[in-house]
């Protein structure tokens, strides 16, 4: 794995990985948004034959990025399953079992809909539509109904749109990429999950895009 | 053992009902009738409007008549007899109702019904009831038929298959349905009769052929029965008053408009062709500002005017009331307007079948000749309507070239079969392998097939509850109500591009745009649909929502569909053209100098000799190529008149053997008649290394390595994972997603190529790609032909009339039409001849 980017917001340290989440090192967080773990399943479960492999590698991502940063909690802003309950969410569980000491909030996203005893069982700490930690504000998706920031001052972190940018080579080559997207008092990051479609943003001057491919990260604006 | 037809009471009795009408059989029909009663199978070779219908019908009644000679009249409910398979929906009520006619004459009981995607539910389940002795049905309705429980039981009375417009069908997917759906009703257990299959198609180059893959799982040779009753094609063309100063590129014809007029107001009706919906748009507004006492009398048809809209303006033609209907390929089928006096076709063809079958549309009654207007969006295609006149008189036509192992219809077809009553593997594999088009399927192949559908590909054994086909009873089947339902749904092969209907905001539908076009839409901005102005205002609910406008500048949408590429036969009449130019051109050869030329080639004789004097006029068995210096670079101008799609490949696969040679960059163009390669240094190709250039030697390797394949593949998985059922589009305009099961075909493509790369679509999307996409088997004839020609390079001084055209095409994505104009003809002035 690439050596992280460092990116600072409000005084705190970021580092990026190119497995398309972050470590917050004041706070030993590691934040990732749109998992949609029981994606694969949930299509196998309606007759639609999607290799169940990515989500395997989805999963093994996670744990090596726990190994890497070593964090006392993990941050999900949304979407960390994709709908209702399938024996791959029991493959989650083992992994869960075996990690037992790492504390897990979650941010609800529009996929979230397990049963709330579901979560608890699992360990995983609900917040309903949005939640504080010092001078970062967390929600799943910023401009969507919920999105209230309850303090302008606060810097926020969504997920939700699954940020790709696009960028052109030469010869006629372009290329879509998932990106992590920093603007003055927000941020967006990347999906977490490879089995997930895209939406182009268009930064603005003075944003910050750091875009990943190919398991490197790179900074493109 | 045979019967002699005419000494049958079936043959006499529907006799008696045509010379009751003062008419008699025609040959080809009775010949059609004394197979039918023989039991055998076959092709009936007939064009539009000549009676194909009733050669197989008629045959179908004589048959019963004869086996029911006391009692045929007060037979009722004798089960399906006949089952009519038709491309088109809108083709079944006029066929119903002509063959209502004749058993309501013969006083006859039999029901006549039809179904297809308009059918009522009703209708549906008073069918499965009672089936109606002739059945008319679209390929996706048959197979829906065999989605049902009990289908079998269905067709066990059934006597006749018979696929009209075949030659329409074969050739597509929608083909390959027939094939599978005829393999599975053969093999259907059914009451003693054999069953037999007609296939009736028009004219194409591989009829033999065409039978064949109809009979395939009959394992039977069949016969063809030949109308021998082409119609008279009286082709003229449009020209333009002086050659040299018509455009030599870059118009949609329009500068001939006045010379189109006349001819719409001298006939009862006039059908106008265009090639793309965005040209016709065009046309239909500018013949309006030329002739506006035409309102109201001429029409626009195209794929993407509201269907409403249409059947008004086809059941108008059909009455008479429309003087002139400006239409693209959307009118190629369908109806008979026998109103329709004249056809006009503006710009190419692209091949001669379908300039037949426009032609056609024209004096309806075979004893009537049609008469076809061939108008020139440039100079040189002139040369196409020689071409063209050449090919019908040698009666050269193009073939259609079956599919084969469409692993995606297969897919689509099991699941159908498991949704109804299961599959036993085996038996089912026979039947499948004596189809024309899974004749070379492996076992492997079958294998990796069932594996897949049945574990759905890599899967982590105890975490996964993958579901589709169960194994039960001996049997492969789909229990899950919800997994059946969904596929039910989705049967079909047509998949349509992403598109989105546009209403006028609280009023009625205007159309549908491809949502490609939309999406780059500002709102304020104004387009032309369906002959009207309309300005976007925004996009609610899936649906365009737009006002009426009165701007006169508007965009016309660029819509993707439609551009087919010169067909083989059309390219290879071209260039048998070009010979007796080239053999005009140099009398002291004294070859042919007795022939005389078309008028067309006579017209176009000024532009030959400039061609000939600055460079070369190819002959047959020559390829020219120029070199051309330009301000924009240096040019290659390569003429193998192969279509757009072998150019694309073509030039692609040339650029990457140069840049082996020296370190180059290229930029390409092409069009039907030629490919351009522009580098800003001296391209290196010359007498010593051109033939290796054009070598068929690693012509895959090359290939591969030249264009971007993948990107190719990922396209033409669009289509293929829809139809294998790996995503669903839902109902067509209505965006009824399951919930969370959205996907898009270029993630899963990814996904695939990354976690499974030996699927079996994947695979197939690459196998399309070169076969369809590149034209392998016509990429590599033409080198082969290439290889025996002599190569003519020439390095002109200046522009040539030949290369103007790809010239012209390759400018167009960077300027605007305006300055087009300009840039055009400021070359002109350049050549200053």
């Amino acid at each position: 794995m690439q050596r992280p980017l460092k990116h600072i917001i409000c005084k705190n340290t970021f580092w990026l990985s190119a497995e398309r989440c972050m470590y917050w090192e004041e706070e030993k967080a590691l934040i990732a948004a749109d998992l949609h773990f029981g994606k694969t399943g949930h299509f196998r479960k309606s007759g639609i034959a999607v290799p169940q492999s990515i989500y395997k590698e989805d999963l093994q991502r996670l744990i090596s990025v726990v190994q890497y940063f070593k964090p006392q909690q993990l941050i999900i802003t949304g979407d960390l399953f994709h709908s209702e309950a399938n024996k791959e969410l029991d493959f989650f569980q083992k992994w869960r079992n075996d990690l037992s000491t790492l504390k897990i909030h979650l941010v609800k996203g529009n996929h979230d809909i397990l049963p709330g005893d579901w979560y608890q069982h699992s360990g995983i700490e609900i917040h309903q539509q949005d939640w504080t930690l010092h001078d970062i504000y967390f929600c799943h998706d910023l401009s969507g109904p919920a999105s209230i920031i309850p303090n302008a001052q606060l810097y926020s972190i969504s997920g939700h749109i699954h940020p790709a940018i696009h960028l052109n080579g030469a010869g006629r080559q372009s290329l879509r990429l998932p990106c992590f997207y920093f603007t003055k008092n927000h941020a967006v990051l990347p999906a977490f999950s490879r089995f997930t479609g895209t939406h182009l943003i268009e930064p603005k001057k003075g944003d910050a895009v750091f875009a990943i491919a190919d398991q490197k990260i790179f900074r493109v604006s | 053992m045979s019967l002699p037809l005419k000494n049958t009471i079936g043959y006499r009795v529907v006799c008696d009902w045509l010379a009751a009408q003062q008419r008699q059989p025609f040959l080809f029909q009775q010949e059609t009738w004394q197979h039918i009663i023989n039991g055998e199978s076959g092709l009936v070779n007939a064009p539009t409007g000549c009676g194909k219908t009733f050669s197989v019908f008629l045959g179908s009644l004589i048959q019963f008549i004869n086996e029911h000679p006391g009692d045929y009249r007060n037979k009722i409910n004798c089960g399906l007899q006949l089952l009519w398979i038709t491309p088109l929906r809108a083709l079944a009520k006029d066929i119903a109702r002509a063959m209502e006619e004749v058993v309501s004459s013969l006083e006859m009981k039999w029901k006549i019904a039809t179904r297809n995607g308009d059918t009522g539910t009703a209708e549906r389940a008073r069918q499965k009831r009672q089936m109606p002795e002739v059945l008319i049905i679209t390929p996706e309705s048959l197979h829906l038929l065999l989605a049902q429980k009990g289908y079998a039981e269905l067709f066990s009375s059934l006597k006749i298959i018979a696929i009209d417009e075949w030659h329409e069908l074969l050739g597509s997917k929608r083909g390959v349905q027939v094939e599978l759906a005829i393999s599975r009703i053969i093999h259907s257990p059914r009451s003693d009769c054999p069953l037999q299959i007609w296939g009736i198609s028009a004219t194409i180059g591989n009829l033999e052929e065409a039978k064949n893959v109809l009979l395939s799982p009959l394992e039977k040779k069949g016969v063809i029965v030949k109308a021998g009753m082409d119609k008279t094609v009286e082709v003229e063309s449009i020209f333009p008053d002086e050659i040299e100063k018509y455009p030599w590129a870059g118009h949609l014809g329009i500068k001939l408009i006045h010379k189109v007029i006349p001819v719409i107001r001298k006939s009862r009706s006039t059908l106008i062709f265009i090639n793309t919906r965005g040209m016709s748009e065009t046309w239909y507004q500018k013949i309006l500002d030329v002739c506006p006492e035409l309102a109201g009398a001429i029409a626009l048809h195209h794929g993407s005017v509201d269907r409403e809209l249409r059947n008004w303006v086809e059941e108008n033609l059909h009455k008479g009331n429309l003087k002139a209907v400006v239409c693209t390929a959307s009118l190629d089928l369908g109806v008979d307007f026998r109103p329709v006096e004249t056809v006009i076709q503006v710009g190419s063809p692209k091949g001669v079948a379908r300039f037949l079958q426009r032609a056609g549309r024209s004096g309806h009654s075979f004893d009537e000749t049609s008469k076809i207007y061939f108008l020139p969006t440039h100079s040189l295609e002139l040369m196409e309507a020689a071409a063209l006149k050449k090919a019908i008189g040698e009666n050269i036509i193009e073939r259609r070239t079956p599919l084969l192992l469409c692993f995606d219809v297969l897919i689509q077809y099991l699941n159908t079969l498991a949704v109804s009553d299961g599959f036993d593997p085996d038996k089912v594999f026979k039947e499948i392998t004596g189809t024309y088009c899974y004749k070379e399927m492996t076992t492997d192949e079958w294998h990796h097939l069932l594996h897949f559908m049945m574990h759905g590909g890599n899967a982590l054994q105890q975490y996964d509850d993958y579901k589709k086909l169960e194994w039960d009873e001996g049997l492969f089947q789909i229990k899950n109500r919800r997994i059946a339902m969904r596929h039910r749904m989705n049967i079909g092969t047509i998949v349509s591009e992403a598109m989105m209907k546009v209403k006028l905001i609280g009023g009625s539908y205007a159309g549908i745009v491809e949502e490609y076009f939309i999406s780059r839409l500002q709102p304020g901005d104004v387009f032309t649909l369906a002959g009207r102005n309309l300005e976007f205002v925004m996009i609610k609910d899936m649906t365009a929502l737009v006002k009426k406008s009165s701007s006169r500048k508007s965009i016309v949408p660029s819509w993707l569909g439609g551009r087919m590429p010169l067909s083989a036969s059309l390219g290879f009449m071209l260039r048998k053209t070009l010979n007796e130019v080239s053999g005009h051109l140099h009398p002291e050869t004294g070859r042919r100098k007795n022939e005389t030329l078309s008028r067309e080639l006579i017209s176009l004789l000024p532009l030959f000799e400039l061609q000939q004097q600055i460079s070369h006029v190819p002959e047959e068995n020559e390829l020219l190529i120029e070199q051309i210096e330009t301000e924009d670079g240096y040019h290659l101008f390569v003429y193998p008149f192969e279509g757009r799609l072998v150019h694309e490949a073509m030039a692609a696969l040339l650029a990457y053997r140069i840049s082996r040679i020296t370190s180059i960059t290229f930029s390409f163009a092409m069009n039907d008649y030629s490919f351009e390669l522009l580098s800003d240094q001296p391209i290196p190709v010359n007498d010593s290394n051109v033939y290796e250039l054009f070598s068929p030697e690693n012509l895959l390797e090359d290939i591969r390595r030249s264009v971007n394949s993948t990107e190719m593949a990922k396209r033409k998985f669009r289509d293929i994972s829809v139809i294998g059922g790996l995503v669903f589009q839902g109902y067509p305009g209505e965006q009824k997603k399951a919930r969370h099961l959205q996907n898009s075909a270029s993630l899963l493509f990814n996904v695939l190529s990354e976690y499974e790369p030996g699927n079996l679509l994947l695979r197939q999307s690459y196998s399309e790609v070169m076969e369809q996409q590149m034209e392998e088997a016509r990429l590599r004839d033409m080198l082969a032909r290439i290889q025996q020609s002599r190569i003519v390079i020439t390095f002109p001084q200046q522009l040539t009339p030949f290369c103007f055209p790809v010239k012209v095409d390759s400018m167009r994505e960077d300027l605007s039409s305006e300055k087009l104009e300009d840039r055009i003809k400021k070359m002109i002035l350049q050549e200053g001849t």
